[in-house]
């Protein structure tokens, strides 16, 4: 198993925001988290990224600072629970965050070229500026613009193109099609399931259910900060009480 | 009577001793208003008045502070009261219980007019404006020296009242009086006043707050007046105690101590600076009783800052606070740590883990 979480637990102060999670993704898969606000998805990302860690030793002392967080995280074997954020960004599990988050007073261009941080050669560097143009044509085009000023479809594909740049090899994407229009997200859809053919493993979590369930090869499907059931698309529509209750179809 | 005396009671239970903090602030200050029958040592007392005026001091900064507006220009405040109250008192002879008021309002028009630039700019480049405020005042004070007396400052106050004991129940009071309206004024559960809410939203969200139909223009230039006026009366205070008005309070270094013992108490609460000063303020004189203290007790009192910081980023008070009390996650009742269940809902305060 590449990515193996074991009993994942998460309280802010004295609520539960994760309970007890555990799941895991084989090395190539596309994954999905799918469930209704407040889940628990995104801090179950954040968790795996390092940054509820990250916030628990940056609040620590504080009123907020009361964060609990236990269990495994063995990505490639390795335990990724006690290195920090940035230790794990440099194993290749990179979090694209919601809506992107581009830094929004630099370019496209210095945007990945931050992304690139990690790789010393410069060499490689350009070579994947160019295949990173090459999945996202759109990037090309505004490349000297700063991307405050994208649209969020954009944005998330340049974020998308960021998490490349630091030769990522398992992306954690959350809620790609947020806010998206329709038709961009037709478009996301099929970059994704591009980077995906790069073989890179792809764990993201959704609410639009059908975009998710047509793109990933497994889901999980959370509720309340637990993972109620796993499957694929058809077995989990096919189950009735899941359907009503959980993807609200 | 006795059902009067008997709500009293009942009032004082609920208000007060069931809610640590207030036990804490209510023992504090009966013990200040105890500590003459214990000593009336002068140098004791000079050094409590101190501390008090410089707590109506920092409170006052705070106060400011809770709109999200750092000023670095506080002593502007303390020292046109100051400057003013000695004026009328010398030039009219009018005693202190009027010239401490009217140096109040004195500074509030002066924090009218300070808070003008603020109303166009915000965070860093406010308080580089505000650094500039006591600067230009110092400027126009050595400009005519004949009438502010110039680099030695006026003399020739009168007393603050009869003697040490009466300058020391005065103020104590003062500060008691003032720390609570201060303290109401920025309170965003209060009941009563609704400026504490308002405050709170413009430093979290200026745009937001004007969303929600606060005039922020207006609330702001509240903050400065209140403000203005709280910090006036401590340096109104202040030079009929010294009773001396010089520009030496209106040094840089004076108005920074403002938002260092203000910080160090817990930003934003009052009684947090409150306690702050309480703490830093014996320290720093403590330490001029030896020999080596003159020099270093800066560095000193700077380190211990750093440290207690590092460990309690939101100040002393509020990490005091956050351990012995609790707040009622259904009814948002404060209650002592050591309780488990809520004393007005009886809901559980802590909750066990579902396995």
């Amino acid at each position: 198993m590449y990515l193996e979480v074991n009993g994942i637990t998460v309280l802010y102060d004295r609520a539960m925001v994760l309970n007890d999670v555990s799941f895991h993704v084989d090395k190539g898969e596309l994954v999905s988290l799918v469930g209704p606000n407040g889940a628990g998805k995104s801090t179950l990302l954040r968790a795996l990224a390092g940054l509820i860690r990250w916030e628990k030793d940056t609040l620590k002392g504080t009123t907020l600072g009361k964060i609990t967080l236990e269990g495994s995280v063995l990505f490639g074997g390795e335990e990724m629970m006690r290195l920090p954020s940035h230790d794990i960004a440099k194993r290749g599990l990179i979090l694209c965050p919601e809506r992107g988050r581009p830094f929004r007073e630099m370019t496209v261009l210095e945007n990945l070229e931050a992304g690139a941080y990690l790789v010393k050669d410069k060499g490689v560097v350009k070579e994947t500026i160019d295949r990173v143009y090459g999945l996202f044509p759109v990037l090309d085009k505004r490349r000297g613009q700063v991307s405050g000023t994208l649209s969020g479809g954009e944005r998330t594909m340049l974020s998308i193109a960021r998490a490349l740049m630091s030769q990522a090899r398992f992306l954690l994407i959350d809620e790609p099609s947020v806010g998206l229009a329709p038709l961009v997200k037709e478009d996301l859809f099929s970059r994704i399931n591009q980077v995906h053919g790069m073989g890179i493993t792809i764990l993201l979590s959704e609410q639009d259910i059908g975009f998710a369930f047509d793109l990933a090869t497994r889901n999980y499907v959370m509720s309340r900060g637990k993972v109620i059931a796993e499957g694929r698309a058809d077995d989990l529509l096919a189950d009735e009480l899941i359907r009503k209750t959980y993807l609200g179809l | 009577m006795i059902d009067y005396i008997r709500w009293v009671y009942q009032w004082f239970k609920g208000e007060i001793l069931a809610i640590p903090g207030r036990v804490i602030a209510v023992v504090f200050f009966t013990f200040l208003l105890l500590l003459p029958l214990i000593t009336t040592s002068p140098s004791t007392l000079r050094f409590l008045i101190m501390a008090c005026i410089f707590a109506i001091f920092a409170a006052s900064w705070d106060l400011l502070a809770v709109t999200g507006q750092v000023s670095l220009g506080h002593a502007l405040f303390f020292g046109s009261a100051g400057y003013t109250a000695a004026l009328i008192n010398i030039h009219f002879g009018l005693p202190a219980w009027i010239t401490i008021p009217l140096g109040g309002l004195s500074a509030v028009v002066v924090g009218l007019l300070a808070g003008i630039p603020a109303l166009r700019l915000r965070g860093f480049y406010l308080s580089l404006v505000t650094l500039a405020y006591p600067v230009i005042l110092t400027g126009i004070i050595f400009v005519f020296p004949d009438f502010f007396g110039g680099e030695m400052g006026l003399i020739g106050i009168s007393r603050l009242s009869g003697s040490r004991v009466g300058d020391y129940y005065t103020v104590v009071l003062i500060m008691a009086f003032s720390g609570f309206i201060m303290w109401k004024l920025s309170d965003a559960g209060s009941k009563v006043l609704r400026t504490g809410v308002v405050f709170h939203a413009i430093r979290e969200d200026e745009i937001a707050a004007r969303n929600s139909g606060i005039n922020t223009v207006r609330y702001k230039l509240m903050a400065y007046a209140f403000s203005g006026f709280f910090g006036g009366v401590a340096g109104g205070l202040y030079i009929h105690f010294i009773r001396i008005a010089g520009p030496s309070s209106l040094e840089v270094f004076f108005s920074v101590q403002a938002l260092l013992w203000a910080v160090f108490g817990g930003m934003g609460t009052i009684y947090g600076a409150i306690v702050g000063v309480f703490i830093l303020f014996p320290l720093t004189e403590y330490l001029r009783i030896y020999e080596w203290g003159e020099a270093l007790r800066f560095v000193i009192v700077s380190l211990v800052l750093i440290f207690i910081l590092l460990f309690m980023p939101e100040g002393i008070s509020v990490w005091v606070l956050d351990k012995i009390e609790i707040r009622c996650r259904r009814c948002k009742v404060v209650n002592i740590a050591t309780r488990r269940n809520c004393r007005t809902c009886r809901a559980p305060l802590r909750l066990e883990r579902e396995k």
